[in-house]
């Protein structure tokens, strides 16, 4: 056993071996993935050749990535996505979760669950599933529309400018439960002194709701935006498996991510993928950096 | 119940029902996953799709078995998404421990490593990943599922945020004082006081590694040692899909997912709190 | 999805005189002498691997009795992925050589794609010498294995002729005899407008599938559908101005019902009749017999492609990757040569699967004189057979895939938007000549 000499660790050199693991691993499985696909990013590749075909073409895939139209569509797809999907899931999950933290005593755990199934439930069911109910003459939900809103059918996933919201309500159906538990447990922490010292200044329930609850939720809310940016940015499996892998009529539902995959794996340009991944890369991080700091004025760490 | 809410009873049960009729909405596709799995894929190629129960749930269940080594597939992906697990909150909060209490060199640097590690667009790694799983010699071995996830980015986070809240610092210290061993306090102090948080994170790694798929598509060789998601797929091809068959396989496969979120979603509410308080 | 896409399909159940049948045909396979290179003799178990893809691998699964009588000490191991994931995988394990099967199954449309590369052997080449059997395979499936640097890549194992499948009933009701719709693509979108009127039925499930065939008419011997051998763009020509203003005319007479193959509707529209004609590879009849529109036996029949058309719905092949392991290759090259060289074995895969066969010796059996059920018992496998050997190959360029779709992407545009069918192609020879050299 390692107990004995782990018992006698010095303070000094603890923290090294407690994120050991950490470094070890990424060692293994980080670096040298990074570094490949940056030693890629510079080089001409016909991957089915093998390795020794590749061919230094220096900036050239990053010149090629920034005057690709189909790279800068598929950025333009991943924003129209990641805001059409990620700020309903909090502008949603935000209420939902008080008026079930309020609200739901017996039934809380049941309604808790149905709203978080989705997040579980294995993505090859979901695309067969949506196929279905988003399908134009007979699926369900053009029949919803059409029975409460009168809306006459409408072609959901043949039509270029119909595809993005579909995907958009799939991802926002699949991450909304994760959200209202994020939501959830921040609201659990809200001390309930608070609210009632509010009763007592005679404070309505929506004043209630923007001084104290909003507030009180802030942290939480930079973690989940945060979530949802990074998640957005990289959104791939959704419209990947909901438009075959192609990403619809006209690319629409095309996402970055999705591109670099089908430029390395269907158009077989690795050191274009590479380099457009690393743009992509950059992108993230300054995305990260610009919500971090616009929740929190007052510096500190992440 | 809090008394803060005293809004008149219309708008309360308007509400009970906004909320009630989204939960429906959210059941559906799983009720029909369900449903589909009763049925032939002509009939689920009908439309309007088929709405209730049908009677070819065995004829389908045979189908799946005679296709795939299901119910072994089945078991390895309980195995590999308990290892995962297992290895994931071990790590995450021994690096969260150290992160969120502990000073050491590069700690900030080491910590922007983490978070950039997360934002990396993880298939660009899968050729280089694939060569670095053959010289260990991994390929169709199940640790290579499990092993190099473990220490996961978002993890370690979670860990870190919950850590520096839940840990006091002076109890650490008390302990330091009292002779005690530093794993000794990782593992009788600290660990004990993330158990909300290991939930979180159990729960969270457990969904991830039972529906991965990229990982074991490069790695996993022979059908008998793949987990579902991938064993599932193989059946699907262009023209000619069991869809009756993988409907079964689909809804047995959250089957487990379902259990464990019943018995877990307390503890999945309570750890998350981590990002809340800080 | 488009025409490259499409793997020749199989049906899933197997009767019991099928299943009888094929036995026999096994039992018959080992009279048979299987030309063979010669193999070491084998020391204790050796095991081949095969990575293949659904459908293909029971092909395979039926071959193993056959294969086990002649090498009871070569197991072989099948790992089978799902159609897109083993393409994946192949990339990936003949990027790295890590870990590369023995045989590797390939789908038509991308045998043209890794043919680019140096990954696979040449298998006209000592040992192999593929070029003695050249004669005894379906032409334009061998000519398509070739690659620009002349060598032969893969061993065809299966063909998909293109068909056009139609309701006899409908067009009978619309007056229209097969003569009137097949005579030129003209002729057939002028019959869609008449059947449309009397019937109100679609022509076909979407324009794009008129375009997909139209293109890929008329052209020269060795010239590529969106590339010629020097990596000029072709897409601005009279060949695809054509398939332009076909598929537009199709779309504006509303002839077209604007869905996807595999989607429901489409399934649906096959099964209410309102689908009256779909143009595809022969194994398309496997399928709608089988579980798409089962009920609507007897009323569908076969005929060449309009204007006499001749192009190749998918097919699969059998490769051996460079860097396999050497020792191995013979063993490899052997079991090709049984699933694609042995009459049983193409025979059985035939029945079992609808694996249309491209050993041409194959043809002159009885078997394809059987009328079908399913087309009110045409014997349509004579018509597919007549197909096969006029199909010519396309030449394949790497970027073929993304000029697919660059194309598919701007017929939309002409279809959904009324975009000018001249700037569309301008517009997409723009894009592809960006990529015709990288």
């Amino acid at each position: 056993m390692r107990l004995p000499s782990f018992l006698r660790l010095s303070p000094r050199w603890a923290p090294y071996v407690f994120i050991s693991p950490f470094l070890i691993l990424f060692a293994i499985f980080g670096v040298f993935p990074l570094l490949f696909s940056l030693y890629l990013a510079f080089q001409s590749w016909e991957p089915t050749s093998g390795l020794q075909a590749m061919e230094y073409v220096g900036l050239g895939n990053f010149a090629f990535a920034l005057e690709d139209e189909w790279f800068w569509k598929s950025l333009k797809n991943t924003a129209w996505l990641a805001l059409a999907s990620g700020v309903p899931q909090h502008l949603v999950a935000i209420p939902l979760a008080v008026f079930i933290h309020n609200s739901f005593k017996r039934l809380r755990d049941g309604v808790i669950g149905a709203y978080f199934l989705p997040y579980i439930t294995s993505t090859v069911a979901i695309a067969i599933m949506f196929s279905s109910l988003f399908s134009k003459d007979f699926g369900l939900i053009n029949a919803g529309l059409h029975s409460l809103f009168g809306v006459e059918n409408v072609d959901w996933l043949g039509k270029a400018e119909n595809i993005k919201p579909a995907v958009a309500f799939i991802v926002f159906w699949r991450y909304l439960g994760f959200n209202v538990v994020l939501y959830l447990a921040a609201l659990q922490t809200i001390p309930k002194d608070l609210y009632e010292a509010a009763d007592m200044d005679g404070a309505g329930r929506w004043q209630q709701f923007f001084h104290i609850t909003l507030p009180s939720l802030k942290p939480m809310i930079l973690f989940g935006v945060m979530l949802s940016v990074i998640g957005g940015l990289q959104l791939f499996e959704e419209p990947f498996i909901l438009t075959g892998g192609k990403g619809g009529i006209d690319q629409s539902a095309m996402t970055s991510a999705m591109y670099l995959y089908r430029m390395a794996f269907d158009f077989n340009d690795f050191g274009g993928a590479s380099a457009m991944s690393w743009l992509l890369f950059a992108l993230v991080v300054l995305m990260t950096w610009l919500t971090n700091r616009a929740f929190r004025p007052r510096g500190g760490s992440v | 119940m809090s008394q803060h809410v005293n809004d008149g009873r219309t708008s309360r049960w308007l509400a009970y029902a906004i909320v009630g009729v989204g939960a429906l909405i959210m059941l559906a596709p799983f009720y029909f996953m369900f449903v589909f799995a009763t049925h032939s894929r002509t009939e689920i190629f009908n439309l309007p799709p088929p709405m209730w129960f049908g009677d070819d749930l065995f004829v389908n269940l045979k189908i799946l078995t005679e296709r795939l080594p299901f119910w072994r597939n089945l078991g390895w992906s309980v195995y590999v998404a308990l290892a995962s697990t297992a290895l994931t909150l071990l790590f995450c909060s021994m690096g969260g421990y150290a992160f969120a209490l502990m000073d050491f060199r590069f700690k900030k640097a080491l910590f922007a490593l983490v978070m950039a590690t997360m934002l990396l667009p993880s298939f660009m790694g899968m050729i280089p990943a694939f060569m670095i799983m053959d010289a260990l010699g991994w390929i169709d071995e199940h640790r290579a599922l499990y092993i190099p996830g473990a220490a996961s980015a978002f993890g370690i986070f979670l860990m870190r945020q919950f850590a520096s809240t839940a840990v006091p610092k002076e109890l650490i210290e008390a302990a330091r004082m009292d002779g005690c061993g530093e794993f000794a306090i990782y593992w009788r102090i600290v660990l004990p006081l993330l158990k909300p948080a290991l939930g979180t994170l159990g729960l969270i790694t457990f969904i991830g590694s039972w529906n991965n798929f990229m990982g074991p598509l490069i790695v996993m060789r022979s059908l008998e040692n793949y987990t579902l998601p991938l064993a599932l797929r193989s059946l699907q091809s262009p023209v000619n899909t069991e869809w009756g068959a993988l409907m079964v396989g689909s809804a047995i496969a959250t089957i487990p997912l379902l259990i464990l979120f019943a018995v877990a979603s307390r503890q999945l509410i309570a750890g998350l709190t981590a990002g809340a308080v800080k | 999805m488009t025409v490259d896409r499409l793997h020749p399909s199989h049906a899933a159940s197997e009767s019991p005189t099928h299943k009888r049948m094929r036995r026999l045909f096994l039992q018959a396979g080992l009279a048979v002498a299987i030309p063979a290179l010669p193999v070491q003799a084998a020391q204790g178990r050796r095991q081949l691997t095969v990575a293949t893809f659904p459908l293909l691998d029971e092909i395979l699964k039926a071959a193993l009795p056959a294969w086990r009588r002649i090498h009871p000490n070569v197991d072989i191991q099948i790992v089978s992925r799902q159609y897109g994931d083993h393409h994946t995988a192949m990339t990936t394990a003949l990027s790295t050589a890590v870990r590369l099967p023995d045989v590797m199954a390939l789908e038509s449309s991308y045998v043209g794609r890794f043919a680019q590369g140096g990954g696979l052997d040449d298998l006209a080449k000592e040992p192999y010498r593929i070029d003695r059997f050249r004669s005894r395979l379906v032409p334009y499936a061998y000519d398509q294995a070739i690659n620009r640097r002349g060598a032969v890549v893969a061993m065809p194992a299966d063909i998909g002729p293109g068909t056009l499948l139609y309701r006899s009933d409908l067009y009978a009701k619309a007056g229209l005899t097969e003569a009137d719709f097949t005579a030129s693509w003209d002729a057939f979108v002028e019959a869609g407008i008449k059947l449309k009127a009397t019937t109100g039925a679609y022509l076909v499930s979407n324009a794009q599938t008129v375009k997909d065939i139209v293109i890929r008419t008329g052209l020269r011997p060795g010239e590529g559908l969106y590339f010629d051998q020097e990596s000029r763009v072709l897409v601005n020509s009279s060949r695809f101005v054509r398939a332009f203003e076909l598929a537009r005319k199709v779309r504006r007479n509303k002839l077209d019902a604007r869905v996807g193959a595999w989607s429901n509707e489409w399934a649906e529209g096959f099964r209410r009749g309102t689908l009256a004609s779909d143009l595809s590879g022969a194994w398309m009849a496997g399928q709608m017999a089988n579980w798409v529109a089962p009920a609507t036996k007897g009323l569908w029949r076969a005929a060449h492609l309009p204007e006499r058309t001749f192009v190749g719905y998918g097919g699969s092949y059998y490769a051996i990757p460079r860097r396999a392991t050497p020792e191995n290759k013979a063993l490899a090259w052997e079991l090709i040569q049984l699933l694609t060289l042995d009459r049983a074995q193409q025979f059985a895969a035939f029945k079992s699967q609808d694996a249309f066969p491209a050993l041409l010796e194959t043809f002159d059996d009885p078997f394809f004189a059987d009328p079908l059920p399913f087309l009110g018992g045409q014997p349509a496998r004579l018509l597919w057979r007549d197909a096969a050997r006029k199909i010519t190959a396309t030449q394949v360029h790497k970027q073929t895939n993304f000029a697919d779709e660059v194309i598919g992407t701007e017929l939309d545009n002409v279809l959904d938007h009324g975009k000018d069918i001249g700037r569309a192609l301008a517009d997409a020879e723009r894009l592809l000549l960006r990529r015709a050299h990288r």
